[in-house]
């Protein structure tokens, strides 16, 4: 499924994934590819996308949780730095 | 050859002004390039809040938020105030663009106040402030700190507390007065209202959402982002159509400048050669008389 995590001045991430944990506004939701369509408040937290053998990790706070269509879209207010750990 | 002189001085001031209107062009441009991808990066992110706010809005919902509920008629007792947010650039030499900004806002200003409404001005950048205390009409708000590379936390203080406002039932209204970054060429002032939120309308079916917790409670906190971003997304095209202004009066100087010169340099070179002329015709004629 495709993940796109946006922020207000750019776009941060884009591309293919197997699983993606966010953090909503009650607590961390885990998207699997085939999932509904799902919407919700962001809280903040840490994102992790999780694709083949690597995964990429953002802070976020606010916004909001998109899927539909495969498609996962992670809009928040703040988004700051990957760091890399596979 | 005291005119010479003058001349002279007059081709070296000129030429002068228009390195700096080249060099001034030459800055706006490469500002510019960097401001429009400014505003293209803002697209994903607004493009998403209003799709997902489309997907949310319903007509019930919409009477029960305060953002998105049409005020109370001024006749019927409602609010009477009306907050009206300028744009403009801090600096000048940018041609007619602060003024256009400004007579727009006065325009809106003055229909305003005919249907009754006072205004609250709240001006952001140093010209439109300018103006406006020079009229001397108070200012609610006046923010010149905010240049021409906006951040979202500039939006957020701008227009948190024209939210909380009017969800109090204070405002009647909050609209903004920004320039449009139609093209390079084409930076016309616009109108843009804030509050009562315009939802974005929507093309084809809506997708059937789980939503958590519900579709009311996601509205609510996607609201002030949606405005928050659309003052950002105003910040952020107001500056690219300054540079993308100053670039074109610039440009506009630039080539002025150096008609200028052309037609100076023109009348410099014929009374220099009409002064040879004379010289040696008073030369001739003087050895002509010696020869007698």
């Amino acid at each position: 499924m495709r993940v796109l995590v946006i922020s207000p001045q750019a776009s941060k991430f884009d591309g293919e994934a197997t699983s993606v944990v966010a953090p909503v506004y009650d607590g961390e939701v885990g998207i699997l590819p085939n999932h509904a369509p799902f919407m919700a408040p962001l809280g903040k937290g840490v994102l992790s996308i999780r694709s083949d053998g690597s995964t990429a990790r953002f802070r976020i706070e606010g916004g909001f949780l998109q899927v539909v269509s495969n498609t996962v879209r992670v809009v928040a207010e703040r988004v700051e730095g990957e760091n890399d750990a596979s | 050859m005291a005119k010479g002189r003058q001349l002279k001085r007059r081709i070296r001031s000129i030429n002068n002004t228009r390195k700096i209107t080249r060099t001034m062009e030459l800055v706006a441009t490469s500002k510019l390039k960097r401001a429009m991808d400014r505003v293209s990066a803002t697209r994903p992110y607004a493009g998403a809040l209003a799709e997902v706010i489309s997907d949310l809005w319903t007509a019930e919902l919409a009477n029960e938020y305060a953002l998105l509920k049409h005020p109370i008629p001024i006749e019927k007792g409602g609010p009477t105030s009306v907050a009206l947010l300028l744009i403009t650039s801090n600096r000048g030499l940018a041609g007619a663009f602060n003024a256009n900004l400004i007579k727009e806002a006065r325009r809106r200003i003055t229909e305003l106040e005919s249907e009754g409404y006072s205004v609250a001005l709240h001006c952001v950048g140093k010209k439109g402030a300018g103006y406006f205390k020079y009229l001397g009409r108070p200012l609610a708000g006046d923010r010149s700190d905010i240049g021409d590379v906006p951040e979202i936390a500039h939006a957020a203080s701008l227009v948190d507390h024209l939210i909380d406002e009017y969800a109090a039932g204070q405002l009647a209204a909050v609209e903004v007065v920004q320039a449009r970054f139609e093209s390079a060429l084409s930076t016309p002032p616009a109108l843009v209202r804030l509050l009562p939120v315009k939802p974005p309308t929507r093309s084809g079916p809506r997708p059937d959402y789980i939503l958590r917790p519900d579709a009311g409670t996601i509205l609510e906190t996607l609201l002030p982002l949606y405005i928050r971003n659309v003052i950002y997304r105003a910040l952020a095209e107001t500056a690219a159509a300054e540079h993308a202004a100053r670039r074109t009066a610039m440009k506009n100087a630039t080539d002025n400048a150096g008609e200028i010169l052309r037609l100076l340099d023109r009348r410099f070179n014929r009374m220099r050669q009409a002064q040879i002329t004379q010289e040696i015709a008073e030369i001739v004629g003087g050895a002509a008389a010696l020869e007698g």
